[in-house]
């Protein structure tokens, strides 16, 4: 169990700085999820956290002790690695129990942590393989075996469940969960795939260049992004950004209609909108038309993609399939409560309260 | 109609079959022959015709008494004390050779494998021995241990491992390890080198991991590091080793085998049976005795190899 700190941390490569100034504070027991796109920084910042890479400035604490220059092993965090780094000598079991070996703890009790972590982990058949006879979903079991054949203070993953088909990577996703409720450990996940990140973070952290664009609960990100990027980033499909000219009742749209946003008092001064695809209503008394451009059948939903004239290409969702052609003109209305408004800086401007999305 | 097609089908089938042998079986080796042939030639014909010498008295010194002799020069081997002095010599000189040069090799390729300053110089000077000429390294050593214009005796005096400065190949009990210095010098950089690229061939995420699992640097470097050397080891050693067996160049210039047969080494031997007493069949005989030696220790390091490397 471990609270982990980190003030005004700072990497540098020579003279790239990786990361800025970066501050997260992760409860004891918390599940943290770090999201950004590639390059961003994720794995720099685990590595950071696990010892392997040295922090250039700031402070890096757990439980209160400062832990910079503590080396990885007297840290007592496990990590998965984002390449595995199986040891391709040995066969899965002693992989799995090689932090065992290492401390000499009984042969027997290892036997039976690594037998219940395989079972765990479906890897039963293969503990005697060697990890070059193993398929990259194996592998990646087994990294994960490793880490959690331990008992650590917290748990680092770095993009555990990229190699593993969508049934597996769902299965593993509930087994993660269900790992974090059983052992109450602090973890820190990396992810590209929105739906664990949504569905396992109590906390999310949005990283974007080397900074921390927003921290907050999936909800939080989904329903109040700090500004352009966060809005992008998280929900899937992506959000609508159409420009505007803002006004203090509302906004006018290109095409000159005027959507009343009472809920967003700075309106003013605002370039852009932004909508969830699932915000936007298809409706024939709509303050907007546009012509399908393509429309996907996903079975429980319908992808719209529409090319609205002066506003350019919106897109659409719909829950249930919707009998709509390419080439038909579909009427639309933006649901004002759902609507995001963004400064030239980017940030997201303020709301009258909090609840008014819900 | 039906006995006509199998009738045609049979004398196919066969004329397919022996096309097929032909083509698998005999055209190869059509094409790799100039190779077999080269081969052939300059390297089977000799050992051949060598292992034949050892069947036959062929001495400069007697011209008119040549011929087969079947196994005569092998039983004189058997009682030649000479020889079995210098087999057990051979084996000292390798074993103390290849120990020294392998652990001083490990452990210089593992200070070069990490970063400090002024590493490239360093490296350039440890891999230096290794373009010595060895004419030049073995009389360098010899001097060296001459207590008249060398420093090393009196340094062995003041360390107290000798009691006054000699010469120590003079003396008959230590004169070996005079040769065994200067090759450990000389095969140092070799197991350097090759150990040094096994070593940057290792992932360094598995040090990585071993890190986040726990372990000591000395439990990293025997579950680690030791096992991933191991394949290159195992090669190294016995090519060294077969090599070192072989190596008579330091002991011939150093010492020429002497005193009283004290460094006298199998191939040393050799060399001086035919080019001395110019003995050629029973220089022969010597060194097919040595092949078979090495041949079976090759063979038991390649199985002990497959046994142990599982990468
Ligand atoms: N040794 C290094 N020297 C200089 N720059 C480096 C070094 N290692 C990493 N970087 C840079 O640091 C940045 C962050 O890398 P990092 O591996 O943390 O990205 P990431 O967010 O994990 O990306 P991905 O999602 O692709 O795994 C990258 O732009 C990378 O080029
Ligand atoms: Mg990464």
């Amino acid at each position: 169990m471990a609270r982990i700190e980190l003030r005004n941390v700072v990497k540098r490569y020579g003279a790239v700085e990786v990361l800025r100034d970066i501050n997260l504070d992760v409860e004891d027991g918390e599940f943290i999820v770090l999201v950004g796109p590639s390059g961003c920084g994720k794995s720099t910042l685990l590595r950071m956290i696990a010892g392997l890479e040295p922090i250039t400035a700031g402070d890096f604490m757990i439980d209160d002790i400062r832990m910079n220059d503590v080396r990885p092993r007297d840290r007592d965090i496990a990590m998965v690695f984002q390449s595995y780094a199986l040891y391709p000598h040995m066969d899965v079991a002693r992989n799995m129990g090689f932090s065992m070996e290492i401390r000499k703890d009984p042969a027997t009790e290892r036997a039976s942590r690594v037998k219940q972590a395989a079972d765990t982990l479906g890897l039963t058949a293969l503990t005697e393989r060697l990890p070059k006879a193993l398929s990259g979903g194996q592998r990646q079991r087994v990294a994960m075996g490793r880490a959690i054949i331990r008992d650590p203070r917290a748990f680092l993953f770095d993009e555990p469940l990229s190699n593993l088909d969508a049934a597996l990577r769902v299965e593993m996703r509930l087994e993660i969960a269900r790992l974090h409720q059983k052992l109450g450990a602090t973890m820190i996940y990396v992810t590209h795939d929105q739906v664990e990140a949504l569905t396992l973070a109590d906390r999310i952290v949005v990283l974007n260049g080397g900074d921390i664009q927003q921290v907050g609960s999936p909800l939080d990100l989904y329903e109040r992004p700090a500004n352009k990027f966060v809005a992008q980033f998280i929900g899937s499909p992506t959000m609508n950004l159409v420009p505007i000219k803002g006004r203090p009742e509302g906004v006018t749209l290109a095409d000159g209609a005027l959507l009343k946003l009472p809920h967003l008092p700075d309106s003013p001064d605002a370039i852009e909108l932004g909508i969830r695809p699932e915000h936007i209503e298809v409706t024939d008394q709509g303050d907007l038309s546009g012509i399908a451009d393509v429309v996907e059948h996903l079975g429980s939903d319908t992808n719209i993609y529409l090319n609205v004239e002066k506003l350019g290409p919106l897109m659409v969702r719909k829950h249930g399939n919707i009998p709509i052609r390419p080439g038909e003109r579909v009427g639309l209305r933006i649901q004002p409560e759902n609507v995001h408004l963004f400064a030239p800086d980017g940030s997201a401007l303020r709301r009258a309260s909090p609840n008014m999305a819900a | 109609m039906t006995t006509r097609s199998q009738a045609i089908d049979v004398s196919g089938e066969t004329r397919a079959r022996r096309s097929l042998y032909w083509q698998y079986m005999v055209e190869p080796f059509l094409y790799l022959s100039p190779a077999i042939v080269l081969i052939g030639t300059v390297m089977l014909i000799p050992l051949i015709v060598g292992i034949s010498y050892s069947f036959q008295a062929i001495e400069l010194l007697n011209p008119f008494n040549t011929g087969w002799v079947g196994l005569e020069n092998y039983q004189q081997l058997w009682s030649d004390r000479k020889f079995w002095i210098a087999l057990e010599n051979t084996f000292w000189w390798t074993f103390w050779s290849i120990s020294f040069q392998f652990l001083l090799g490990l452990g210089l390729a593992m200070l070069l494998n990490t970063q400090f300053y002024g590493k490239k110089l360093f490296q350039a000077l440890v891999f230096l021995p290794w373009a010595v000429p060895t004419f030049l390294s073995a009389l360098t050593w010899a001097w060296l241990f001459n207590p008249v214009i060398g420093p090393l005796p009196h340094w062995m005096v003041a360390l107290g491992i000798l009691s006054e400065p000699y010469n120590i190949m003079g003396d008959p009990e230590i004169a070996m390890w005079g040769p065994i210095v200067a090759n450990i010098w000389f095969g140092v950089p070799f197991f350097a080198i090759t150990l040094l690229a096994a070593l940057q061939s290792i992932p360094s995420e598995l040090y990585e991991a071993a890190e986040i699992d726990g372990a000591s640097a000395w439990q990293t470097f025997t579950k680690i590091t030791l096992p991933f050397l191991a394949p290159m080891i195992a090669i190294t050693v016995m090519l060294r080793t077969i090599w070192i067996a072989n190596f008579a160049d330091l002991i011939y210039v150093m010492t020429g085998g002497g005193p009283a047969n004290s460094t006298q080494i199998v191939s040393s031997y050799i060399f001086t049976t035919a080019f001395r007493k110019l003995d050629f069949g029973y220089a022969s005989a010597i060194a097919v005795a040595l092949l078979f030696i090495l041949l079976i220790y090759a063979v038991i390091l390649l199985w002990l190899r497959k046994k142990l490397v599982k990468i």
